[in-house]
């Protein structure tokens, strides 16, 4: 497995595990740095220690740190925290529509509580541009939250020329850093950015821990969002998990360290030249689109779209590969990217698209054989889809491992036939018939040739996921087996119980069907 | 390192779950929440869990919700529950933890009255008062915790259900100082909603859940992110998760192996406590959690015999940890009644499964020498 989604979690960095280690200790490890004793002492002064290294990376004063829980609870903190204390009353904020799902989700929350949102749409680039943050501003706006990079992209937003015109006009700035703080120079003692979220996992640190730059002066005023306690200077209640914030100060002492280490060999350099190999093989095939702008970007994402594919397919024929559609958060809703779209892709096309993502462990070859693997990937469904105007047989392929590391995703009885399909392609000839069939909702499409004879052939293309690919390989498969006379036998039922059709998939199963029925029409008409 | 008094605090990390918490602190494990297979076996680890905990309290794993702690589950049950319907009253028992109290009181900026559950001299809920109370009008939920983290005073937490749920509202119950020291049952107890803390029960620190009936409608504290259902926005705590899970099945396991030493041993400290002089027990003659003790003797601060405990090398605490340092006396002695003078003196003793005869002795004689008859 090659693991190119660096930009939805990095793995822990060893010495970031073994800083950690000491504060998961039994003996001495264990304290509540909020207790007055000796344990509590001691654990205090480590989350002290990791609240200044968190301050350094980003050029903050250490009592300017809150921590929190990541970087989704940071970015409810700044929202919420500063329109609530504020009064949020006829208040007004701008935002673009390719923030974290955590900052749409809460600006639309605060939408329905009445607070008013202007919500700017990226260029072709996917960038927000500064004039545009200036030109939605309004009297009554009181805060302005925008990524400094953009999760999916990889695009760089203009905070830092922003962040100046903000502070004059007194309004205030909440930037979510998630995948700038490590990868870019962050220095908050010269941009006058409020309110900066950050968390650990994102630069090689753990989980479950991320923090909020909240400004000292002037000062960005936040109403709590957890209460209880007082931790955290009031601002956001809690025990402390000193192993975790150790490990985001480890964390971002190293990522300080290696972000300033300019040789070729350093962080940023080095995986800049990954990035532009893996573009370099991929920019090859054709229709591939890059997306994001190329002069405005971090080193470790890049952000291609694969016309002529089907995403789902795109993706169950790549399982040596972690990469990851769009934002990992909203994999699990399996939407088409809400980025890419806003970018001005349409649903085909953003569904179609791929986010690598470069890390401190990524080698040449490992960009070589993801880079490989695509390529196959792409050439072997394009080549089975009816757009394909070359009448070509699909290339086979033994792909044995591959069921084991993505078969439980889909019923072997599909996975078997979209990874070796034996009856891609078309026939011709004055005996063929030809039948389609589409789902408009989804825009897959299935063909079915027929060259009647003994024996009979059949063989199919067709564009879609998975399963419309199975029912066409299983189509053409029953044909050659049975004969005709099966074609009367064979609906959607009965598709749907041979491949273990799910019901959300059941339209697959009902594009078979019309295929069959289109077929048994023909044959019908001419006899 | 002193001798470790104060477990109520937070406790120890189990090595057996740090064991099993390692392969998740390395390794090339992903974000549960992506598809591939890294991230798959992520998520199963994370359901896996979600089962520990359910077991430990007898829920289904559906109805766990993750969170960073005890804190942010008692404010997601709070304000979750308060969020969008038509503000009535939210009640809490008048020694609930700081996050339960705090929660509620934010809800009056929205329009809820927000009244608390008043408590007799034992720290028990005084009954007559609350059934009055629950028919003045239209309540949303009632909030009172299983054990009291200061005192150890249990609740009778399923009588209380059975009159909220009559007065047609919903009862959180906050069993964070519960969970591992006595048996908790999230059916048996009537509770629709139930806090739990992975650090009281030898888990590790940031993670936490909250237990939710289906039917109880809640909304998000965190906006953002599919993660719990959409209720709990975030990329999960793997590591915490996974280590959550273990030390809540080793806490089934072991629950009466740790509850009975650890009742021996306050029986011990207590008759050592009876024999100094004007030692006050709080809640001493009602059902209380194994290994909690808080006392108080005349005339001395309390914050001042910490410190001087802590310098002979004993960890003790004056209550919650919460809201040390802020010198306020205990609300949870003064919801008891007691004056801020008594309530200033208080200590609190809670012993974990480490603790031997001879430190409750060596305790004894530290506590005997500051004190002179």
């Amino acid at each position: 497995m090659i693991y190119l989604d660096y930009a939805a979690t990095t793995p822990l960095d060893p010495a970031v595990r073994a800083a950690m280690l000491p504060w998961l200790d039994e003996v001495s490890g264990f304290g509540n740095p909020a207790s007055d004793h000796l344990p509590g002492r001691r654990a205090r002064a480590a989350v002290e220690a990791a609240r200044a290294q968190v301050a350094q990376l980003i050029g903050a004063q250490a009592e300017e740190i809150v921590w929190t829980s990541g970087a989704t609870e940071s970015n409810n903190l700044a929202i919420k925290g500063a329109l609530e204390f504020r009064g949020a009353a006829g208040a007004h904020i701008v935002t673009s529509r390719i923030e974290h799902k955590s900052v749409l989700d809460t600006c639309r929350h605060l939408e329905s509580k009445g607070v008013r949102v202007g919500w700017l749409g990226p260029d072709r680039d996917g960038r927000i541009t500064a004039e545009q943050v200036l030109a939605a501003l309004r009297p009554e706006t009181v805060l302005v939250s925008l990524m400094w990079v953009n999760n999916e992209t990889g695009t760089i937003n203009p905070v830092v020329e922003l962040a100046p015109q903000l502070r004059e006009r007194g309004i205030l700035f909440h930037v979510d850093a998630v995948q700038a703080a490590g990868k870019l120079p962050v220095n908050m003692a010269d941009v006058p950015i409020d309110l900066l979220s950050l968390t650990a996992h994102k630069f090689y640190g753990p989980k479950g821990i991320g923090a909020l730059f909240v400004r000292k002066r002037p000062r960005a005023r936040l109403a709590p969002q957890m209460h209880g306690g007082g931790h955290e200077q009031g601002m956001r209640s809690g025990t402390l998990a000193t192993h975790q914030i150790v490990g985001m100060g480890a964390a971002a002492a190293l990522a300080g360290e290696r972000l300033a280490d300019e040789r070729p060999s350093g962080d940023g350099a080095r995986i800049a030249v990954l990035r532009d190999r893996l573009w370099q093989a991929l920019g090859g095939l054709p229709d591939v689109l890059r997306n994001g702008d190329a002069t405005r970007t971090v080193p470790h994402i890049l952000n291609l779209s694969f016309a002529g594919v089907e995403g789902e397919s795109l993706r169950a024929r790549l399982p040596g590969l972690a990469i990851s559609s769009g934002s990992a958060c909203s994999a699990a809703t399996r939407e088409p990217s809400y980025v890419l779209r806003a970018l001005g892709r349409d649903d085909e096309l953003a569904g179609a698209s791929l986010r690598f993502s470069l890390g401190r462990n990524t080698t040449a070859a490992e960009v070589d054989a993801a880079a490989a693997q695509m390529i196959e990937a792409v050439e072997f469904l394009r080549a089975l889809s009816r757009g394909d105007s070359a009448c070509i047989e699909s290339p086979r392929h033994g792909r044995r491992s591959a069921v084991q590391d993505i078969g439980d995703v889909y019923p072997l009885s599909v996975w078997a036939r979209f990874s070796n399909p034996a009856h891609g392609g078309c026939l011709q000839g004055a005996a063929v018939r030809v039948a389609r069939a589409t789902t408009p909702a989804s825009r897959a499409e299935m063909e079915l040739s027929l060259k009647p004879g003994a024996p009979l052939e059949a063989r199919f293309r067709a564009y879609g996921c998975p399963y419309t690919l199975a029912v066409g390989e299983w189509l053409a498969e029953v044909l050659e087996r049975d004969g005709l006379p099966v074609l009367r036998r064979i609906d959607a039922a009965a598709i749907r119980s041979a491949l273990e059709i799910p019901e959300e998939r059941a339209h697959c199963a009902l594009m078979g069907e019309d295929v069959v029925h289109s077929l048994l029409s023909q044959i019908e008409s001419t006899s | 390192m002193p001798v470790y008094l104060d477990h109520n605090a937070t406790t120890r990390l189990d090595p057996r779950v740090l064991e099993a918490m390692l392969p998740y602190l390395s390794g090339p494990y992903g974000n549960a929440s992506s598809l591939h297979r890294f991230g798959r076996a992520a998520r199963d680890a994370v359901e896996r869990a979600r089962e520990q905990v359910a077991r430990l309290v007898n829920c289904q794993p559906g109805e766990v919700i993750w969170t960073s702690g005890g804190t942010e589950s008692n404010n997601l049950a709070i304000k979750g529950v308060a969020a969008g319907v038509t503000p009535t009253r939210v009640l809490y028992g008048a020694t609930e933890h700081p996050a339960v109290m705090e929660a509620a009181e934010t809800l009056k900026a929205s329009g809820w009255a927000v009244e608390p559950i008043a408590v007799d001299a034992s720290g028990r809920v005084d009954w007559p008062r609350f059934e009055a109370q629950l028919l003045t009008g239209p309540v949303r939920l009632a909030a009172l915790m299983r054990a009291n983290n200061e005192t150890g005073v249990i609740q009778d937490v399923a009588r209380a259900a059975a009159l909220v749920h009559a007065a047609g509202a919903w009862l959180h119950v906050d069993a964070v100082q519960a969970a591992g020291k006595i048996a908790v049952d999230f059916v048996a107890l009537g509770a629709d909603l139930m806090s739990l803390s992975s650090h009281k029960l030898y888990g590790p620190k940031g993670i936490g859940a909250l237990i939710r009936k289906s039917e109880v409608e809640l909304a998000p504290l965190h906006h953002g992110g599919p993660q719990e259902k959409g209720l709990r926005g975030g990329t999960e705590n793997m590591a915490a998760i996974v280590g959550f899970g273990h030390a809540a099945e080793l806490a089934q396991q072991e629950l009466e192996a740790r509850a009975v030493p650890a009742l021996r041993l306050r029986d011990r400290l207590e008759a050592g406590l009876r024999t100094l002089r004007g030692v006050r027990i709080f809640g001493a003659g009602v059902e209380r959690l194994p290994n909690t003790v808080q006392f108080a003797l005349a005339g001395y601060d309390g914050e001042a015999l910490l410190m001087q405990l802590d310098r002979k090398g004993f960890a003790v605490s004056s209550g919650s940890a919460c809201s040390s340092g802020k010198g306020e006396p205990s609300h949870v002695l003064l919801g008891m009644g007691y004056a801020p003078e008594v309530a200033r003196g208080a200590i609190r003793v809670s012993l974990g499964r480490d603790n031997t005869e001879a430190e409750i002795d060596g305790f004894l004689a530290a506590l005997s020498a500051l004190v002179p008859a």
